[in-house]
């Protein structure tokens, strides 16, 4: 380490996988295909240099398959890098993968041991925490029981609080808050907020950018293996997304001289949900929905019963453009994802009817198209 | 230094790991951690009934039982840590590409918990000296010395061989064969002197680290005598340094586990 108040460095680190044509696994074809590199080199990050200081709160951020899970893995010595170096400065805890040496047959209790003993706690360190644990994962009335008995929700629960309560210096977070219920994930921020605001230095991969803005302090964006920008999440989220649009324009700008480029189109049905059913002293029932595209020309199309319908309303939807951004990123706008369509349930008669909704081209194309069933009853 | 630190940290590791290879390698057997006593045993049964017509009584030892056991079960320690130490590192895939821990955890677990095994053998080795007339002496004090030369060597090879066998799985076929050519390449069956003639061969035999161990166990256990130090000292040196070396190559090696699995 050159400076201690850093709780990780890395100097001109370079890390590439090699990626066989076929695995040259037995010892006859080592021998004979020796030096005959038929091995491609897969360069996933390029000379990064980064400074994590000792309480500091950093999330990295990059497309799919830019290097950010690498660089993670790469910082907890699960690999390890080709060239330059990755050092780290305390005890390292990393949730990038839950439940590492989870026995099902032993009860949830044990395995808090076996797991535990992974991180590097000794027996004491594990006694005095584990009443903690258990109370976290609220799983106190199965704690004794075989953990092949639980739900993959409990089984998660458990891993995540172990994780949690190692009370190490540096923990590493791989998009993993994805764990249990709202109540759970609601908990597991809280204590992560605690965790940050103690003084521990947190790294956050993640793809959801609410939960950067409001826990980091810091974002780190890696693009295409390289280190791209590093500041305040907000500045370092905007630029990232004004770069992913650029990329989607320059892509489907290329694939289209190529010919090779086809618009693509999603869209949701919220309510009515499927197979519903609605009584005509409700009056009136809002149909609402969301669609992304990225053609330009794109419309959406809403039937009832084979009959388009007028007046369809357009509203914001965060939620959506969230999961979208990636993939769509340039061709939407935030405020017009929703539709929303007031319906008169008088008008209709008792029986069955359809809602369809479909993402048109002007030609008549169909990019995308979903149709529910409901039912009207008196 | 950055190795003792490391290990004491995750001796909580170590203890679960131990105790997991130890007991869970019969679960669910009806005799359970038994085997690891019994199965020696039974070799021995059979080379004691079979090899006195095959060597004649001239090739057999005086006191042919207990010369068969006192070989046969620290034979059967460097067997148990080559054959279950081998694959340990792939065994353990799972963990090994999830978390962080010193890898070397694995190997040595298994070389404690052969050694925990060897030394309850022990006790039969024991009863058979005390069974057979060979009776007991003072000499056993040295036990623990003999057991950590041998626990010294097996733990340089299988950093060898557990590391290797991530990237070459054939290591863990040829491990059987060449275990299978050690047997045979070590005084447990014979004695040394019948080879006195064979040349070449009974120099091969000699420079086999475990002829010396074997020896020295022999001469505590049987024949109530201090073994020959400077031969031990040798073995010592050269175990020692292959350890050395085993864990080099494992740290070396090591960087590469969580791509190759």
């Amino acid at each position: 380490m050159e400076n201690m108040e850093n709780a990780i460095e890395i100097r001109d680190m370079t890390k590439y996988f090699k990626v066989h044509n076929e695995k040259m696994h037995t010892l006859k074809e080592r021998i004979l295909y020796f030096g005959r590199g038929q091995a491609e080199i897969h360069r996933v990050l390029n000379h990064i240099n980064l400074d994590i200081k000792k309480g500091e709160t950093v999330a990295l951020i990059g497309t799919n398959g830019s290097g950010k899970s690498t660089l993670l893995k790469l910082m907890t010595k699960i690999i390890y890098p080709n060239e330059g170096t990755v050092e780290t400065n305390g005890k390292l805890t990393s949730l990038l993968e839950l439940g590492a040496g989870f026995h099902i047959e032993f009860s949830g209790r044990e395995n808090i041991y076996f797991n535990a003993s992974i991180f590097g706690l000794t027996r004491k360190e594990i006694d005095e925490r584990i009443d903690e644990i258990i109370e976290f994962s609220e799983l106190e009335d199965f704690i004794d029981q075989p953990i092949r008995t639980y739900s993959s929700g409990m089984y998660m629960r458990l891993a995540f609080s172990v994780a949690i309560n190692v009370d190490a210096d540096i923990l590493l977070i791989d998009e993993i808050l994805a764990v249990g219920d709202q109540h759970f994930q609601d908990k597991c921020y809280a204590k992560l907020r605690q965790l940050r605001d103690s003084g521990k230095t947190i790294v956050i991969v993640s793809h959801s950018l609410g939960v950067v803005q409001e826990l980091c302090r810091r974002a780190i964006w890696i693009y295409h293996g390289d280190f791209k920008l590093d500041g305040a999440p907000s500045y370092v989220i905007e630029e990232y997304l004004k770069q992913i649009a650029l990329d989607n324009q320059q892509r489907r700008a290329r694939n289209k001289t190529l010919g090779m480029y086809k618009n693509q189109g999603v869209l949701y049905i919220d309510t009515p949900v499927e197979s519903s059913i609605y009584r005509k002293a409700e009056k009136t029932k809002i149909f609402n929905g969301w669609m992304v595209t990225d053609s330009a020309m794109a419309r959406l199309r809403v039937s009832l019963d084979g009959k388009e319908l007028e007046g369809i309303t357009r509203h914001r939807r965060e939620d959506v453009y969230r999961a979208y951004y990636e993939q769509y990123a340039g061709f939407l706008d935030v405020d017009t994802l929703g539709w929303e369509k007031v319906i008169d349930l008088s008008q209709l008669d008792n029986g069955e009817h359809q809602l369809k909704a479909e993402c048109m081209e002007p030609n008549g194309t169909v990019l995308y198209s979903m149709v529910n069933i409901f039912s009207v009853i008196d | 230094m950055q190795v003792f630190k490391n290990i004491y940290e995750y001796r909580e590791l170590l203890k679960t790991n131990i105790k997991k290879d130890i007991r869970g390698k019969y679960k669910g057997s009806f005799l359970g951690v038994l085997w690891s006593f019994l199965n020696p045993l039974l070799q021995v049964v059979v080379y004691w009934i079979v090899f006195p017509y095959l060597m004649g009584r001239a090739g057999t030892a005086d006191n042919y039982l207990c010369y068969l056991v006192t070989g046969i079960i620290p034979w059967t320690f460097l067997t148990t840590v080559a054959t279950l130490g081998t694959p340990c590192i792939k065994n353990n895939e799972g963990i090994i590409k999830k978390v962080y821990f010193p890898r070397e955890v694995l190997p040595i677990s298994q070389v404690l918990s052969s050694l925990i095994n060897f030394f309850i053998s022990c006790i039969i080795i024991l009863i058979f000296c005390v069974g057979t007339g060979a009776g007991i002496s003072y000499h056993l004090v040295f036990l623990p010395i003999i057991a950590l030369v041998q626990a010294i060597l097996n733990l340089g090879i299988v950093f060898i061989l557990s590391s290797v066998c991530v990237y070459v799985q054939d290591v863990e076929f040829i491990v059987t064969f060449l275990l299978n050519m050690g047997f045979y390449g070590t005084p447990i069956l014979y004695q040394l002197k019948m080879f006195e003639k064979a040349g070449m061969l009974v120099r091969l035999i000699q420079l086999n680290p475990m002829t010396t161990i074997i020896g020295a166990y022999r001469d505590i256990f049987l024949y109530h005598q201090w073994p020959d130090m400077i031969a031990l000292g040798i073995v010592f040196l050269f175990s020692f340094l292959l350890m050395i070396v085993g864990y080099m190559l494992f740290k070396k090696l090591e960087k590469g586990f969580a791509e190759e699995l």
